[in-house]
């Protein structure tokens, strides 16, 4: 009897967006398992990082860490510590602190808890996995926890024994395995149609852009893309897409990318990453090392 | 050294036919096992009544769109439900299982589609393309298999989860 090699395509919603998992390359039963863990994992950064369950180890660090120190999950103190490396060498441009104006703009539910112009530079690791904050301020960690979920669910899929996988959380996407995946891109003037698409294998690649997110506020467009640095959002139809070596890496850079456009190039240079600009009326730019301008 | 990504562009222009993105992801039977493996179903369709669909609009906050809600009885106890939810742009198929208690036991999404039909017809949405070619239309319904780009938020699942748990509440229960 031969075995056949199946594949297997699933989606469930998590993170505010449809995650998507495809393993291929061995037996149903292994396949299925791979994909069940994975989404575990997904699940799991899900009800560690979430804004909107008040649980969550974000929700307990805008509630507590203003006032005392907080212990939480080593997965959440890798994603802070990695975003405060991405404010350092972004001079601040990427920050997880604007969630107050993410939450007057209507992106994030609640009154804002804190007023207070703080920035990242107040959000201060402990040992042992403790956090404390030197003045209120609120995080959210929608900007970067995506493509963690994603690295996160590939570990799965690999452990798990899995030849060939691709994961995809609403466009933060990796891939592993031997044939590579053709991903496409959307053009960010037409999102239902694609710029072009790109061949990955190994990598992972994120996109942002405003397509879906850009809304009217008062007399002002708003975008929930924010420039850590000038506290203003990005409402330009602009997309940028990242390739980096991990999913977290490519998510952060792409507000990095979107905020500072061909100023980015050195910051990318730092993770060895590519990146693609695609905007209104202007040929496809690449701001990389691989194909340079 | 050899790039480890190669892009491909595709000419932009006025693309005539709306476009669309679709993916299958499960069969009624094969959502079925993947949230309730091993069980068997009996089918147990609901046709809501006037007074249902308004107790269910009332405790979920969410309007109900269609009265027929195609329900299954598993075996040992427990619900499964299949359900559409539409957005501006998308329209999605997908699976709720309920256990005995009414609690969510798992969620799939089983058809997902984006269309974006009255954005194509606009002639001033069109004109944003500055014919830079002359190319054929894209048929990106056949052809796109992953997306990298925001796709949608799920809200529109997550809200159509809680319509589910009140239609539990006053109908299965």
């Amino acid at each position: 009897m031969t075995l056949s090699c199946a594949e297997i395509h699933r989606a469930r919603p998590f993170l505010g967006t449809i995650v998507e998992v495809h393993a291929s390359g061995a037996e149903q039963p292994a396949l299925l398992k791979g994909v069940e863990l994975a989404f575990g994992a997904v699940r799991k950064v899900h009800r560690l990082m979430s804004f909107h369950d008040a649980t969550s180890d974000v929700s307990r660090l805008n509630r507590e860490a203003a006032n005392a120190p907080v212990k939480i999950h080593p997965w959440t103190c890798r994603v802070l510590a990695a975003a405060q490396k991405f404010s350092a060498q972004s001079n601040g441009v990427f920050d997880i602190t604007i969630a107050p104006l993410l939450q007057r703009w209507g992106y994030l539910p609640g009154r804002r808890l804190s007023r207070i112009a703080a920035d990242w530079r107040d959000i201060i690791l402990e040992p042992d996995h403790f956090v404390r904050f030197r003045r209120p301020l609120t995080i959210d960690l929608g900007g970067i926890a995506k493509g963690f979920a994603v690295d996160r669910a590939i570990e799965a899929l690999r452990k798990a024994g899995v030849p060939q996988g691709l994961v995809n959380a609403g466009g933060d996407l990796r891939s592993f395995g031997a044939a590579g995946h053709k991903i496409d891109i959307r053009h960010p003037l037409a999102p239902g149609q694609a710029a072009g698409s790109i061949r990955l294998s190994g990598h992972a690649m994120a996109t942002s852009a405003l397509y879906y997110s850009r809304r009217q506020k008062g007399r002002h467009a708003v975008s929930p893309l924010i420039n850590g640095q000038t506290r203003r959002p990005c409402v330009d139809d602009v997309s940028a897409t990242v390739i980096a070596r991990d999913c977290l890496t490519a998510d952060a850079l792409t507000k990095i990318v979107l905020a500072l456009r061909e100023a980015a190039r050195p910051v990318l240079a730092c993770y060895g990453a590519d990146a693609l600009l695609i905007e209104r009326d202007l040929a496809p730019r690449f701001l990389s090392l691989n194909h340079a301008a | 050294m050899k790039p480890h990504w190669i892009f491909t562009a595709l000419p932009v222009s006025a693309i005539v036919a709306p476009s669309a993105y679709a993916v299958t992801y499960l069969s009624v039977e094969q959502a079925q096992q993947s949230i309730f493996p091993g069980k068997s179903f009996t089918a147990a369709p609901v046709k809501l009544t006037a007074d249902q669909c308004k107790a269910i609009e009332r405790a979920s906050r969410i309007r109900v769109l269609h009265n027929d809600q195609q329900v299954w009885r598993v075996s040992g106890g427990g619900w499964f439900i299949v359900d559409e939810v539409l957005g501006k742009h998308e329209y999605i198929t997908y699976a709720v299982g309920l256990n005995a208690d009414g609690s969510v036991h798992g969620v799939e999404i089983m058809e997902y589609r984006e269309t974006y039909g009255d954005q194509v017809r606009n002639p001033k949405w069109l004109a944003q393309f500055t014919g830079k070619t002359k190319a054929a239309p894209l048929e990106l319904d056949k052809d796109i298999k992953n997306i990298s780009g925001a796709t949608l938020s799920s809200r529109h699942i997550t809200d159509g989860v809680r319509r589910l748990l009140a239609f539990y509440d006053v109908v299965l229960r």
